[in-house]
């Protein structure tokens, strides 16, 4: 197959590469309705848009030339269980001619708790989806109304029971520190989801972004956000109990029983590469870091019109692959096995990295065991703020 | 100009020679009005026009005023005969008031302009006065009179009133609408007398003013006041003891002209190749080189710097080239100093020395604008005086310099002269402002049935930080005001240091005066922990007089920060924005380990006195 926009090439693949992507994202940029506190790349009720935007897809797949195997691959969004049957099977098929998972693979979808009923998980579990992560965020009732969700704690109780039945692996989303919740609140849902059957949760304490209503209201003080300290003691709250509850804590967001951890989303912070596709997605192919436009109707007619969707490309020095590699490495609670690495990293590179490591432990933000570096308790909750000091 | 070229009618004669300039309150309308008189004597053709056109300086577009004062000639025929009528237009910001000054000195006549609807304001005083002292004949002009709220009458009144002015004398005009100007040109060829002197006698030419060129150097400005120059002639910069041979010599018309010859009474420009505008003394003669016999002219005052601040690369690196960057920017203007500095704080830098704060915002803009170099300004302040108990008497441009308070017989501070004129319902507020400064009043009179003229003595310190924003503020814009050094008094004043975690800044350091310490104090410490970001531990900022801490607020120590998502796309993300911190602490000041932004460096400025 051939095309004059030759993407493959704008991504960063070369075919003297040696470890080609094994990991795959695809943004479905479609939502019902878009939730106060959202800023990703979606539409807000525009079914009319899903077949227009299956044909643009494809086209982005055409250009990885042919089947390229994966080892993950992530349906994430917006809603990709938005998509009816007949769509969702087009998808799916169009997935697995381009990247075609390998056996013993993992396949996640994102998922609204409305759309899980039994025969939508059968059919994703038949055309080869084996994890779901469900949007699901509390199982509060003023708690889902504040953040503007279209579900109620007991929708998302049926949702997340049917799943178990049908999925291998079960994920929830859970947010934490939304307007006017108390840690009360918080710690009820901890304890709900324990007892909700999860082999995977995500928690995540609530972000005001911009280009998000959530963010303006904050602004005109409309919404009172909740205070650093009670933020604080909530974050605390979900890895403590959880911890005690056979959840291990393997990532700043992220708890999972044993072995249950997301395949995927540890590409990410290991830097390891991934193909990604869709608006505003973004890949890592060959050390060039690259994203696609996130206007959804953009993005569509840049590839109808046989132009290339990706806006922003870089190309990262070697030095930049480590200290990225290193940065976001440490946000695994391992941390990273620094100690293996040092006869790779370049001197420069390593020295710089070495000195802050030394300041940092110092400080009792992190500490080494065996050969591992990793953040302490102390030096977790402000990690954000040691980071761009090993970046250059 | 009725169609007949005035370089082919010869020689004009003194008689036929008109200079003057054009005077007033800023933004009163002298920029237009020369862009009136420029057109209507044909010496700039209509469709070259653009508005204040002789405001050619990027600065001075960008904002609306002008900044130097420029000359320029103007051909025009008059009942049958054809003048040279030599304008000057000057600068209203009282930051250039020396500009004025000079250009008075090449004159005979000066337009007095007052804006319709503004009226009688400080500067038109201030400016009127000057002109008086100068001997010009002053033609008072309404300006703006086609504004829908012109009070020509009321302002006739005022300016009968405060400048003793004959109402029939008055012109009325208005430079946008290009009303009244035929009868202004007439009035400034009948009333003002042509130039005296002697073409015959010595060459004797007064430097009025310079600028720099980048390919013929320095430009310089004359006014002769009697002899000729000729191209060719050896010429001696009386002062400064140089001879130059004048290679090109001409008029303004308003881009450069050269002429053969300069004639007394004549204004035009030199060129000599002179490499830096800094040997070019403001104020000295140009005789010719071989006459032993002329007396050098009365030189100027030079102006006197009175603001200054420090400048600092925020990185250290960049301080050669911040070196090269004043260094330009002084050839192109003399009346800004710099000298190097060091300071614990921020390492090296410079003590620059301005004529005001508009003067100063000036020159950072150009550096702004003209190299690529973060700076860290420190707060401004003024100079003062310490006389040491041994009697030695030091010039104090920084606060760093104050001696230990044990060693100090006397610290003083200059005071100011400032007028204020304001619609008569707001002297009480506008006393209020100038007592809580410490002003003592020195007059108050009635301008007309609305307006009034108060005269304050103040710390010259307490006028250049914000009285002027206090001012307008509390005048709802309509207050105005002047001011002059009139001398140093003796004054209860400190330093005040300031402490982060401990340890002294001190870029941070200011002088105040003893009662206004405390509140200052508190104000201060309170701005800078808005300033300061959180860091992983907690930062102590206090202010101090010597050992004795005065104010103390605490940053607290970050508690959180982490961001809950870090997926594909967020890499990107948060990669750049980190990376945009490490930019954003780099240019700020590491004082021990605490980041401070380079805006805090001016929270010092803040007084408290909205709080009081
Ligand atoms: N209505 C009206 N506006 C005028 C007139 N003359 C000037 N202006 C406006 O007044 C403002 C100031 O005009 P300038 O000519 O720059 O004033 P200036 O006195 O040279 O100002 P500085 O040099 O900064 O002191 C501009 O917005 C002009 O458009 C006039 O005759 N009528
Ligand atoms: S939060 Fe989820 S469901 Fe809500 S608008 Fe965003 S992507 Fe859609
Ligand atoms: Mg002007």
């Amino acid at each position: 197959m051939h095309s004059d926009l030759n993407l493959l090439k704008t991504w960063g693949w070369n075919h003297h590469h040696t470890s080609p992507p094994i990991a795959a994202y695809v943004h479905i940029p479609f939502c019902r309705h878009r939730c106060g506190y959202c800023n990703f790349s979606l539409l807000a009720n525009r079914d009319d848009l899903f077949e227009r935007f299956l044909n643009g897809l494809a086209t982005e797949l055409s250009e990885l030339q042919e089947p390229r195997p994966v080892q993950t691959l992530f349906l994430g969004g917006g809603t990709p269980s938005i998509l009816p049957p007949p769509l969702m099977q087009q998808l799916l098929a169009l997935l697995r001619h381009w990247l075609p998972l390998s056996k013993g693979g993992e396949w996640s979808i994102e998922a609204n708790p409305l759309d899980i009923r039994a025969d939508s998980l059968h059919l994703w579990k038949d055309l080869g989806i084996n994890r779901i992560s469900i949007g699901g965020q509390s199982f509060d009732p003023a708690k889902l109304k504040r953040l503007e969700r279209d579900h109620s704690p007991d929708e998302l109780d049926r949702a997340i029971e049917a799943a178990r039945s049908v999925m291998d692996s079960v994920s929830l989303d859970l947010i934490f520190a939304a307007p006017d919740e108390t840690p009360e609140i918080w710690h009820n849902d901890l304890v709900h989801a324990i007892h909700s059957g999860l082999n995977h949760l995500s928690t995540y304490g609530l972000t005001y972004e911009k280009g998000a209503r959530f963010w303006g209201e904050r602004a005109r003080q409309i919404i009172k956000p909740v205070d650093e300290d009670t933020e604080l003691e909530m974050y605390l709250d979900a890895i403590d109990t959880l911890s005690s509850h056979g959840f291990e804590h393997y990532e700043i967001s992220n708890f999972a029983k044993p072995d249950q951890a997301c395949r995927h989303n540890q590409a990410y912070w290991r830097g390891d590469s991934w193909w990604a596709f869709g608006p505003s997605a973004a890949r890592y192919v060959g050390g060039v870091r690259s994203v696609n436009h996130r206007g959804t109707l953009e993005y569509l007619r840049r590839l109808e019109t046989g132009c290339s969707p990706v806006i922003e490309r870089e190309e990262l020095t070697l030095d930049q692959q480590w200290r990225e590699r290193f940065v976001f490495g440490m946000r695994q609670l391992r941390g990273v096995p620094w100690q293996s690495w040092q006869s790779h990293v370049p001197a420069n590179v390593r020295e710089s990295i070495n000195q802050k490591i030394a300041e940092h432990i110092e400080h009792g933000w992190m500490h080494e065991i065996e050969d591992h570096v990793r953040l302490t308790r102390k030096g977790l909750v402000v990690s954000d703020s040691l980071w761009s000091e090993y970046l250059d | 100009m009725n169609g007949k070229d005035p370089k082919s009618i010869g020689e004009i004669p003194l008689s036929r020679i008109r200079n003057f300039c054009i005077i007033a309150h800023i933004d009163h309308g002298k920029s237009t009005l020369a862009d009136r008189l420029l057109e209507r004597t044909g010496t700039v053709e209509i469709r070259r026009m653009k508005e204040q056109l002789l405001d050619a300086m990027d600065l001075e577009r960008e904002r609306g005023i002008t900044i130097k004062a420029k000359a320029v000639s103007l051909h025009h025929w008059h009942n049958g005969e054809l003048y040279e009528l030599n304008l000057i237009d000057t600068p209203g910001h009282v930051d250039f008031q020396y500009e004025v000054s000079r250009s008075l000195t090449c004159c005979e006549g000066a337009l007095l302009l007052v804006d319709a609807f503004q009226g009688v304001e400080a500067q038109t005083v201030a400016n009127a006065y000057s002109a008086m002292d100068h001997n010009l004949k002053i033609i008072p002009v309404i300006n703006k009179i086609d504004l829908n709220h012109a009070r020509v009458d009321e302002v006739t009144t005022e300016m009968e009133q405060v400048l003793g002015i004959d109402p029939d004398d008055i012109v009325k005009c208005s430079g946008k609408a290009g009303i009244g100007i035929d009868e202004l040109i007439t009035a400034i060829i009948e009333r003002i007398p042509a130039p005296s002197g002697e073409t015959s006698g010595s060459l004797q030419a007064m430097v009025f003013d310079s600028h720099y060129d980048d390919y013929r150097g320095a430009i310089t400005y004359v006014r002769l006041m009697s002899g000729e120059v000729k191209r060719g002639d050896k010429v001696r910069f009386y002062r400064a003891g140089v001879n130059y041979e004048v290679l090109e010599l001409g008029q303004f018309v308003p881009e450069r002209k050269p002429v053969d010859k300069l004639r007394a009474g004549e204004v035009g420009y030199l060129i000599c190749n002179i490499k830096s505008l800094k040997d070019v003394r403001i104020g000295d003669t140009v005789v010719h080189a071989n006459d032993t016999t002329v007396e050098p002219l009365e030189g100027y005052q030079p102006p006197k710097r009175m603001v200054y601040c420090g400048l600092y690369p925020s990185d250290g690196q960049d301080f050669s080239e911040l070196r090269d960057a004043l260094e330009k920017l002084s050839i192109n203007d003399p009346s800004f100093e710099f000298a190097p500095e060091t300071s614990e704080a921020l390492g090296f830098g410079f003590r620059c020395g301005f004529l005001g704060l508009l003067h100063m915002e000036i020159i950072q803009q150009r550096l702004e604008n003209e190299c690529d170099i973060d700076l860290v300004q420190t707060a401004p302040n003024v100079t003062y005086e310490i006389v040491k108990r041994g009697g030695e008497v030091l010039e104090i441009h920084r606060p760093q310099e104050v001696p230990d308070s044990g060693e100090i017989e006397e610290f003083r501070q200059p005071i100011v002269r400032v007028n204020f004129v304001l619609p008569t319902e707001f002297i009480g507020v506008v006393m209020k402002l100038c007592q809580d400064r410490r002003g003592i009043l020195r007059g108050n009179e009635y301008l007309s049935g609305t307006r009034a003229l108060v005269s304050y003595d103040l710390p010259l310190a307490e006028v250049i930080y914000d009285l002027h924003d206090k001012l307008k503020s509390v005048t709802r814009g309509y207050g105005t005001m002047d001011y002059e050094i009139i001398g140093y008094e003796n004054a209860d004043l400190v330093r005040m240091d300031i402490l982060v975690n401990g340890k002294r800044v001190d870029a941070l350091s200011v002088i105040c005066d003893r009662r206004d310490s405390d509140r200052r104090g508190r104000a201060v410490v309170k701005k800078l922990k808005e300033e300061i970001d959180r860091h992983m531990f907690e930062v102590a900022v206090q202010a101090a007089i010597g050992a004795r801490v005065i104010a103390r607020e605490t940053v607290p120590a970050m508690r959180k920060n982490v961001t809950a998502k870090c997926y594909g796309g967020d890499i990107t993300r948060k990669r750049k924005l980190w990376a945009k911190q490490r930019e954003g602490k780099k240019r700020m000041k590491s004082i021990g380990s605490v980041d401070i932004p380079q805006k805090a460096f001016m929270a010092v400025l803040d007084t408290g006195a909205d709080n009081k």
